[in-house]
């Protein structure tokens, strides 16, 4: 058995040797011509004038071009994925991301007003620099908590509001009822930072058209080959069958690589009009400002408890930014994601929210690992700390206290979603014994006795992974149907080629399908192939996002791989003559039950390909593919626990401790799953004490522009974390999987910002808006030294 | 691939680059390790017509101690100067500074010269030169001067080398014998700007403090001496109150800048406890 074994990743020899073949790597026949982006310094201003005379005349460029040239083409926007829905039923005020300005405003910084194609790179950024443009600047706002207010200048004003919609959930008498007879209720208004992935490999783009066969390739740095080809019957009006989308090896994804961003529609433009191929290497600072930007909620929140800290009910109003335009996926957080997982890990009988998105004039927000979810435990987490505090209970009994209790699974919370199977409790108690909580909070005692400000920070959640099935994706707003593919192509030697529909950048697929399709096909790990990425030779896929990849993709190289061993089964039989059913297949060979008659499986597939002499009723080959539909979603859970210390002077946060136990179902890799889990955990804390897209209020301007201003966390910011795991089976797929590749970026926020909250909670602080850097902490100390006296 | 189009001239002898840069003057911009100039040129931030490569200066990578004096040369790298025993020896608050100069790869390039002739406000050296009397030696076509690190930092981004010359070395007298010294900062994360750091050297005779010294990096538009702290030190006996009262005078002696990453009152609450903090640890390590 392969599956539950680490073994090491088939891909990490190539990238660690730098041997990996990035969209920048790839080389063509023609010469690649290079593209440049002229892009607004203002958050929101009118166009007046372009003038594009000199760049055209300078060296090497073959093309200057604007939105005139492309509303001249014809060309269109690509549609959202996820299109919103207002509660009242009506459409949403939609108003997808341009790829270029067409309606002569720019509504953030960033956006892309003409692009020059040129011989080389540089040639391209010199021609950029020369366009000249006249802006008429406007009143512009970047802030999320206000946008709705009287005065804010308005991002569509077409629309006359920048409310994009309003969704409402849950129960919402029964929640008002609930909090008005608490015995207690806490309030807190908790803004969620808005953050970008910041992934390894900026998004990079190239675009051909082969003008004989009249065929387009994209090669492109996206985490759903199939569902680009979709972007562009919109964009380009390319029909699904005339475009090849190739995503090779992609340096990280983490939702930010799912989207049809202008550039990658804009180089094959680039590339019909100069007949040459054309490619874009975002550099960092295009890719801090233009990648998706993440979270951004504004919420305030009310939860009730009773005398014994039982939560009775709980009740959310968030404003949910969308940015200047909505992005392809971004609703599927807001009308999902986010809702959808409010009651986390707790058994709590009323819950209720409302949800305000909002137009401001910054970058687009979309989903990024967690989508939603890391958004909904901040919120209801930093309630329950909160809450606990207030009711001097102890903050881990209090949780304890409020956990859904194993009998209750399948649990369906008060949001109407069921969780098919869990074991929190379980969980709870693991993460204690790991952490040694009681002496914790001995020591906790101790260093403050001695003015040492030591914190205790606790998260609890479930996760909706694994989307679809497709009816259930579809009614929550999908119109792309969330199922997966995989071909299992046996050749005649009996060497196999799995195709999937997933693509993997940095979730180590071609280790992980491999060990799936290995045991189903009882042959050696070695003797597998994985291609994924490439729509020419994928029959379909989806795509991986929302750690789905395994309960959908995964689940279909299992059952196609079944398929073939049923098929070759029936071949192995007529040779061997005996009934299918007889026959047992493992380490490469059929075996009749009972009897030591074999016959290799290589043998058995040169049969199925060359020999006449088979079943009549059998088709020649083996290869099978299969459309896997999951019966169910799935729901991973987790319980974090870390202890931070907080310098009583400078206010700098040490995470000195970091533990997190999770419930993933059937565990394929270990050793890649603790990856996924430390990735998260790592990618969670920089949301929690460092990273921040910031802009400033006043210009709109954005100041997160490189890496000296947008920090990321390095190795020795982080601790080595203490892991631990328990399993209870996910019911909708057969091998029992949950997704595990958002645990981290869930709860690490929540988690941490609770630790500095439990620090310094008896100097009157309350809440410290992440990311919690030292001068955040330091005021908010200052602030409560004032309001005490 | 991503700066302005710009000429550049890689000369083997000095000689060649005092030509180049009495030709061009303005025009011109020496690059060292490039750690810093690199960045602002892929930003267009700067338009320079033509940069000039010292790296192939031969002889110049030295870090020495002769005669009382720590000589360190334009094209001497973090790492080496970081490692080097000759700055432990002659000063320690050097030595203790300089793990918290930039990570690893920069450091690799970064010389500490280019790091003085750049003074980003918060850099750790230029407060460092400060408080340890450096002298900078620039040599231009027309010839050698001598400036005292107080004149050679002027202002933001700026020192008083003239556009026709290089950095050629810094010298650095040797900390007097018994001298304690201490450093703290507080940056994002190890390696980054400082939000704001503090150096400070000490000695003591007869139960008193003299010749305190106390810098200040990340308070303003370069390093910063705070004066008025060292004079509330002399003569004091060494101790927690002496030390509060001096970085209570070292934070009033500041006005500081705010920007995205400290406001003003935190950069000078930093101020007051880490002026603290480097204090009595420069007490703790004279003797
Ligand atoms: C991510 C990052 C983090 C950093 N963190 C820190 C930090 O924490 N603390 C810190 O102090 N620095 C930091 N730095 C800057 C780093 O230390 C640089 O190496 C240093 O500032 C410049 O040295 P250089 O040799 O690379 O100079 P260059 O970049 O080559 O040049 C810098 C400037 O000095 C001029 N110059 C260089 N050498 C000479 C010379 N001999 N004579 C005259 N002019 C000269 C150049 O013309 C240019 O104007 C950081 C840099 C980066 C990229």
């Amino acid at each position: 058995m392969y599956v539950g074994q680490a073994i090491r990743r088939r891909e990490d020899e190539r990238f660690l040797r730098g041997r990996g073949r990035f969209v920048e790597d790839i080389t063509l026949d023609q010469p690649i011509a290079h593209a440049a982006f002229v892009r607004s310094p203002h958050a929101h201003a009118a166009v007046t004038h372009v003038d594009t005379a000199q760049a055209a005349a300078m060296p090497g460029v073959l093309a200057v071009l604007t939105g005139a040239d492309w509303t001249a083409a014809g060309h269109g926007e690509a549609e959202g994925v996820w299109p919103v829905k207002d509660m009242s039923g009506a459409d949403s005020r939609t108003a997808y991301r341009p790829l270029i300005c067409v309606d002569g405003v720019v509504r953030c910084v960033g956006e892309i007003v003409a692009m020059v194609v040129a011989e080389d790179r540089h040639q391209a950024l010199d021609a950029a620099e020369a366009i000249e443009v006249a802006y008429e600047e406007k009143p512009a706002n970047t802030i999320t908590a206000g946008a709705l207010d009287p005065d804010i200048p308005l991002v569509h004003p077409a629309f006359g509001t920048n409310e994009v919609m309003v969704t409402e959930h849950g129960l919402k008498e029964e929640t008002e009822a609930a909090l008005a007879n608490a015995h207690h209720v806490t309030e807190v208004v908790v803004p969620t930072n808005r953050v970008t992935a910041a992934s390894m490999e900026p998004r990079a783009y190239l675009g051909h058209y082969d003008r004989v066969n009249d065929r387009y390739t994209v090669w492109t740095t996206n985490q759903a080959p199939h569902i680009v080809r979709r972007y562009f019957t919109k964009s380009l009006h390319i029909p699904e069958h005339k475009l090849r989308v190739i995503a090779p090896d992609v340096g990280g994804g983490f939702g930010m690589k799912l989207y049809h961003y202008p550039e990658e529609g804009l180089v094959l433009w680039g590339a019909i009009v100069c007949d040459r191929p054309v490619r874009w290497v975002g550099t960092r600072s295009e890719c801090l400002l233009g990648d998706t930007h993440a979270r951004d909620h504004h919420t305030v929140g009310r939860m009730g408890f009773d005398e014994n800290g039982k939560i009775l009910g709980v009740k959310f109003e968030t404003l949910a930014a969308f940015g200047a335009y909505e992005s392809q996926w971004q609703a599927s957080i807001t009308n999902a994601y986010h809702f959808t997982m409010l009651s986390l890990a707790y058994d709590i009988p009323a819950i209720h929210t409302q949800v305000r998105a909002v137009y401001t004039n910054a970058t687009p927000v979309d989903a990024y690992r967690g989508a939603g979810r890391p958004e909904a435990v901040y919120q209801v987490e930093r309630m329950i700390e909160n809450g606990a505090q207030e009711m001097g209970i102890d903050p881990l009994e209090l949780r304890a206290r409020n956990l859904i209790p194993p009998e209750k699974f399948p649990y369906q919370t008060a949001l109407g979603i069921t969780y098919d199977s869990g074991d929190p409790p379980v969980l709870m108690g693991k993460i204690k014994a790991l952490a040694d909580y009681d002496a914790l909070r001995a020591e906790q005692a101790r260093l403050r006795a001695e003015g040492q400000w030591m914190g205790i920070g606790i998260s609890a959640f479930f996760d909706m992974a694994g989307a679809g099935p497709v009816k259930m994706m579809n009614d929550l707003g999908a119109k792309v149907g969330c199922y997966d593919v995989a071909s299992v192509r046996v050749h005649p030697d009996g060497r196999i080629t799995v195709f999937a529909g997933s693509h993997s950048h940095g979730q180590g697929h071609e280790t992980t399908w491999s060990q799936i399709a290995a045991d189903r096909l009882g042959c050696d790990i070695d003797h597998i192939d994985l291609v994924e990425g490439d729509t020419d030779r994928v029959p379909m896929g989806i795509g991986t996002w929302g750690s789905r990849s395994l309960s959908t993709a995964g689940m279909a190289v299992y059952t196609a791989a079944d398929r073939v061993v049923a098929k070759a089964k029936r071949m192995a039989a007529h040779m061997m003559e005996c009934a299918p059913e007889d026959l047992d297949l493992a380490d490469g060979e059929f075996t009749v039950k009972g009897t030591d008659r074999k016959l290799s499986f290589a043998a058995v597939a040169n049969a199925s390909y060359h020999s006449g002499d088979r079943p009549s009723d059998l088709e020649i080959g083996l290869e099978e593919t299969s459309f896997f539909d999951p019966a169910d979603c799935t729901y991973p859970s987790a319980i974090h626990l870390c202890v931070v210390l907080v310098d009583p002077e400078t206010c700098a946060v040490t995470l000195r401790n970091y533990w997190a136990v999770d419930d993933v179902g059937t565990v394929i890799n270990p050793m890649v799953l603790h990856g996924q889990v430390h990735g998260g955990l790592v990618q969670g804390i920089g949301q929690a004490l460092m990273e921040e897209c910031a802009y400033d209020a006043e210009s709109g301007q954005y100041l997160s522009g490189t890496f000296m201003d947008y920090a990321i966390p390095h190795a020795e910011d982080v601790p080595s974390f203490g892991l631990d795991a328990h399993f209870t089976r996910a019911l909708g797929n057969p091998l029992g999987a949950k997704g595990a590749g958002e645990s981290g970026t869930i709860g690490a926020p929540a988690c941490i910002c609770n630790g500095v909250i439990d620090a310094l909670w008896h100097l009157g602080v309350r809440q410290i808006t992440q990311p919690m850097t030292p001068k955040k902490i330091w005021r908010a100390i200052e602030d409560a030294k004032r309001t005490q006296h | 691939m991503k700066p302005p189009p710009f000429d550049y001239c890689c000369p083997d002898t000095l000689d060649e680059v005092l030509t180049l840069l009495a030709e061009h003057g303005e025009a011109a911009k020496v690059i060292a390790g490039g750690q810093s100039l690199v960045p602002m040129l892929n930003l267009r931030a700067l338009h320079p017509g033509v940069l000039i490569d010292i790296n192939r200066l031969p002889g110049l990578d030295h870090i020495s101690l002769e005669d009382g004096q720590l000589r360190v040369g334009a094209l001497a790298r973090h790492k080496a100067v970081l490692e080097s025993a000759a700055v432990s020896e002659a000063s320690p608050l050097m030595a203790l500074a300089y793990p918290y100069v930039s990570h690893g790869p920069i450091r690799n390039r970064g010389t500490l010269c280019g790091n003085l002739c750049h003074n980003d406000p918060a850099s750790e050296m230029p407060a460092v030169a400060l408080a340890s009397g450096a002298e900078m030696v620039l040599q231009s076509a027309g010839g050698t001067r001598t400036v005292a690190a107080e004149d050679f930092f002027t202002g933001m981004l700026s020192t008083a080398a003239e556009a026709n010359e290089i950095l050629v070395e810094v010298r650095v007298p040797r900390a007097p014998a018994g001298q304690g010294a201490g450093f703290h900062e507080v940056s994002p994360r190890k390696g980054d700007f400082a939000y704001v750091a503090v150096g400070a050297t000490l000695q003591v005779a007869d139960g008193a403090c003299t010749g305190a010294r106390i810098v200040c990096a990340g308070v303003g538009d370069g390093p910063h001496r705070a004066y008025a702290a060292e004079d509330a030190l002399t003569g004091a006996a060494p101790g927690d109150d002496a030390f509060r009262q001096a970085a209570a005078a070292a934070a009033d002696s500041i006005d500081p800048s705010e920007d995205f990453h400290a406001d003003a009152d935190y950069r000078r609450d930093l101020v007051r406890s880490l002026t603290r903090r480097a204090l009595a640890d420069a007490a703790s390590r004279c003797n």
